[in-house]
């Protein structure tokens, strides 16, 4: 099982979620997050006021799914979040040692 | 067993007769468990009491059950194995009783320091045993303790209930609520109980109210009454959280429709209750706290002061004078909300009680009223207080007389797990976020927000307009647009201007398109901000709608808003003003829509539905429809075809050429390098870059040698085979070269200037040029900036005499700006250069 976890632009969240609903992923977690990469802040200026936005708001998805899905669902999240130019965001794959459902305590690959 | 007994009654009674049942039937048990107990033991003399909720007769189905036994010190040994014959039996029976044993001396002095004591004994009730006991305790109870420092005794109360309290001001206790412990539970109707009983010195509260508001306030603690009984019914306990799923059970008990909808009505029922109780409970409580001493009050009375022939201040209050004014003349009830405002004081009780006997003769007569409505607004303009007067009118019912619009709404849920409050209270949170930012709550966290509200022109109408926002709710269809047709006629009745109704009716229609665009839309597309702008129309409705959009959204719950939606929220706000500020005005464009409609005539609809979305308005308002037109039927052949170049003579020497392709990079500079190579002199150019990357290019070219249709062909055939990588421009042209040029006659010098220009837009730097026209200067400029990096996404480019004037928007390969001194620089020098031919 891998964990899967993508920044993606705020407005793209809907079309990056249909098409994950589309290939059969049944759950997500989604998080409102702000931060920076290569594509800084700025400031913003209005009637001689300055306004900083210093951490960019993004969206992180995070959701678990057994191995043989993950090229599938990174590729989809890949291809709905594009759109070619800077602050796209990124896609973080890392091992899941257990999966346990709290109601039920099943475990494994049931769990997800 | 219990339940047996329950539900035995349940069905028969009344929520109050119930409890009292309930509680008669406990009073058999607890007497007969007290005498059998005082045969088994040697019994000393002791009054059996019932105190808390038990004392007074009311008993829910898994309540405590608080005994007390009262002793004269002598005998205090034998008391508890008297105790314990009393309780084995009745927790055998699976009753939760406890029971404790005091003196009358002890009672009276932990009823001094212990508030909680002191209200268990308020409510104590008389069950067993040596009556002279009972009555001592009572009589010095009600003489040294009871009416005593009333004002100390609230102050107690408030402390003891605010600990408790604040666990329930979590939004999740607003959507499954406390009926016993939370805001406007049965708590605070006993709280407020205990304070008239201590200040009036009688129990009956309903005799201090009017009968109206004792009636209103009986029912709604009937309901909660019944609630909480089925609450302990169905769970089999002491269940007092009413939480979603025992909601669906018991609406239906209770007479409510199956499914959401009953629980819909039976939760607006409920905060209905609550409120009520909730006012009950401030009411008293705030008038036993801050109850003027009796050396204020001499001073207040020196202080008396007449305001009008109605009203005075009096003990700091504001005060009816004559108590049937308000039937006399109903406008007088809007000038003391007005005396209010100005003078920031309260009103006293009696009057409250006056405005709220006074409700039935508001009618259409007074809501048509032109001196009403001019108070109304007011009000609402004025700097202190506004916010807070509105929730006073409606705590008084009076707002709900007045725009009996809002009425429909009011207690009104939604079955969710978003919005915790009803929308009456949502929207007067709303009207109160403004307030707090009107009154620079918000300075530190939001100043643009604290600065924006302050400057505008209409506050009157943006506080009204708040208040109004969610009135169509409820109701089939588009609350937006329901609500917005309602608002109108509010604003019909209250005398608003046209202008003011149109702002209104914009503002409640479009409460949710600011949000949407937002969070749903790509802030760097310019196009998403110009439509934005569009839409939005003026500076003015853009302040007033991101100041809506903000206090929507705060008033939903504490975790509603966040930085994360203020951050993007702001950015649109900030980018749209920019768009207005530059005089770019989105009005200088044609209206989008006329143009598609035009376009709707001569393409099929589902080649222009394919396309319209990607045409940008810059890009629409360049060209006729008949062009647009012509460009698309261009741009579905390219399927087949790598380049489409299309030419019209206009004279002989002159032709417009369109050019339609997939954009590349650097795409701009070889269409310029090819036209060099075939001696086609630019004059003018427009580039654009469609939404779906493709590339829609017109120039007019001049050849003074007549010979322009085959250089048009040549050049296509260059382009196409540059294009398709079979050949090099930088080859072609270096054997150009090769060959020399022919030298134009003198002419004056025009210097040149490159201006990198990166306050006027948000999303492109734009790059202005001027220098002096040469064949091939348009190749030099372009291929100059491509070599920096820039991406050139629209273009104009004139020649005016022998002056060039071109115009780039360009961004860098990320599609940023390009910001950085040192770059900027360097392209400046780097245009400079090429436009002085060496």
């Amino acid at each position: 099982m891998k964990k899967i976890e993508a920044i993606v632009k705020p407005f793209k969240l809907d079309e990056v979620k249909n098409a994950l609903t589309k290939i059969g992923v049944q759950g997500m977690t989604v998080t409102e997050v702000k931060g920076f990469g290569r594509q800084k802040g700025h400031t913003e200026v209005y009637r001689g006021a300055e306004y900083a936005i210093d951490f960019i708001p993004k969206i992180k998805i995070d959701l678990i799914v057994s191995d043989e899905l993950v090229p599938q669902v990174i590729e989809t999240i890949e291809r709905a979040a594009r759109t070619g130019k800077i602050g796209d965001g990124k896609i973080f794959l890392s091992p899941v040692e257990e999966v346990i459902r709290i109601r039920t305590g099943e475990r494994g690959k049931d769990a997800v | 067993m219990r339940n047996r007994i329950a539900r035995g009654l349940l069905p028969h009674s009344s929520p109050r007769e119930f409890l009292r049942q309930h509680s008669d039937m406990m009073d058999g048990l607890v007497r007969k468990a007290f005498q059998s107990a005082r045969a088994k033991v040697p019994s000393p003399s002791v009054c059996l009491m019932a105190i808390g909720g038990y004392g007074r007769a009311e008993l829910a189905p898994y309540s405590d059950i608080d005994l007390l036994l009262l002793y004269s010190p002598s005998n205090k040994n034998e008391l508890s194995p008297l105790a314990e014959q009393i309780l084995y039996p009745l927790w055998d029976l699976g009753l939760d009783v406890s029971c404790s044993s005091r003196s009358i001396d002890e009672c009276l002095k932990m009823a001094r320091s212990d508030v909680q004591v002191k209200t268990g004994l308020i409510d104590g009730r008389y069950l067993d045993g040596e009556y002279e006991f009972f009555r001592n305790l009572y009589g010095l109870l009600t003489k040294k303790v009871l009416h005593r420092r009333v004002q100390k005794f609230a102050g107690a109360l408030a402390r003891d209930i605010h600990p408790r309290r604040q666990k329930y001001e979590d939004p999740a206790y607003v959507l499954e609520p406390n009926i016993k412990e939370g805001e406007g539970g049965l708590r605070d109707f006993q709280v407020g109980r205990w304070i008239i009983r201590a200040k009036y010195k009688t129990d009956r509260w309903d005799f201090i109210l009017f009968p109206d508001h004792s009636r209103m306030l009986d029912k709604s603690i009937q309901f909660l009454w019944a609630i909480r009984n089925h609450l302990h019914l169905l769970s089999e306990r002491r269940q007092d959280d009413l939480t979603f799923e025992l909601q669906e059970k018991i609406a239906p008990l209770l007479g409510f429709p199956n499914g959401t909808k009953g629980v819909e009505e039976m939760m607006r029922q409920y905060h209905l209750s609550a409120r009520e109780i909730s006012n009950f409970f401030h009411d008293n409580l705030d008038r036993a706290l801050f109850e003027p001493s009796t050396f204020r009050k001499i001073i207040f009375f020196f202080q008396r002061k007449r305001i009008d022939e109605n009203f005075e201040m009096a003990h700091g209050e504001l005060h009816l004078l004559d108590p049937v004014a308000f039937k006399k003349d109903p406008s007088q009830l809007m000038t003391l909300f007005q005396h209010g405002q100005a003078y920031q004081a309260k009103t006293d009780f009696r009057t409250e009680e006056a405005v709220m006997e006074a409700l039935p003769f508001i009618d259409d007569r007074f809501r048509a009223s032109q001196k009403v409505n001019q108070a109304f607004l007011s009000i609402l303009r004025r700097e202190k207080g506004a916010d807070a007067l509105l929730m006073k009118m409606h705590q008084l019912g009076f707002l709900s007389r007045y725009i009996p619009e809002f009425s429909d709404v009011e207690g009104k849920v939604h079955y969710d797990l978003y919005h915790v409050h009803p929308v009456d209270i949502h929207s007067i949170l709303a009207v109160q976020e403004l307030g707090r930012l009107r009154d620079g709550y918000y300075q530190k966290d939001y100043p643009l927000l604290t600065s924006l509200i302050r400057e505008i022109e209409k506050p009157d109408i943006l506080f009204l307009t708040t208040l109004l926002h969610d009135i169509g709710k409820g109701r089939e269809g588009d609350h937006a647009l329901i609500g917005a047709e309602m608002a109108k006629q509010v604003g019909e009745r209250m005398g608003l201007t046209v202008e003011e109704k149109e702002l209104m009716e914009f503002l409640i229609s479009r409460h949710l398109f600011m949000l949407e665009t937002a969070f749903r839309r790509d802030l760097h597309d310019e196009q998403a901000i110009l439509r934005f702008a569009n839409e939005t129309g003026t500076p003015g409705r853009l302040k007033m709608l991101y100041l809506l959009t903000f206090a929507d959204i705060k008033a939903v719950g504490p975790e509603a808003w966040t930085s994360w939606k203020n951050s993007l929220l702001m950015e649109l706000f900030l980018k749209t003003s920019h768009f207005f500020e530059k005089g770019e005005e989105p009005q200088t464009f044609p209206r989008r829509g006329e143009t598609l409609a035009q376009l709707h005539q001569s393409l099929p609809q589902d080649t222009l539905n394919h396309y319209a979305e990607h045409l940008p308005d810059r890009y629409l308002s360049t060209y006729s429809p008949e062009e647009i037109s012509l460009h698309i039927k261009m741009a579905q052949s390219l399927g087949k075809e790598v380049l489409l170049v299309g030419w019209s003579r206009e004279e002989e020497v002159r032709a417009r050429v369109t050019i339609c392709t997939k954009d590349r990079y650097g795409l701009f500079s070889k269409i310029a390098g090819s036209m060099f190579l075939n001696r086609l002199n630019i004059l003018e150019a427009q580039i654009h870059t469609w939404g779906n990357g493709i590339a829609l290019d017109t120039f007019h070219v001049e050849d003074p040698t007549g010979e322009i249709e085959r250089r048009l062909q040549q050049f296509k055939k260059d382009l196409k085979e540059i294009l398709s990588g079979k050949i090099s421009l930088k080859l072609l042209l270096s054997q150009r070269e090769e060959s020399g040029w022919i030298q134009k006659k003198v002419i004056p010098k025009v210097p040149g200037e490159a201006k990198v220009n990166n306050r006027d837009s948000d999303f492109y730097t734009i790059i202005e040029i001027t220098g002096e026209d040469r064949l091939g200067v348009l190749y030099e400029i372009t291929q100059a900036l491509t070599d920096c990096g820039c991406d050139i996404h629209f273009a104009r480019i004139s020649t005016l005499g022998n002056r060039v004037v071109d115009v780039f928007y360009v961004q860098d390969e990320w599609g940023e700006k390009i910001v950085e001194r040192e770059k900027v620089n360097h392209l400046k020098q780097l245009l400079l250069n090429r436009l002085t031919p060496l």
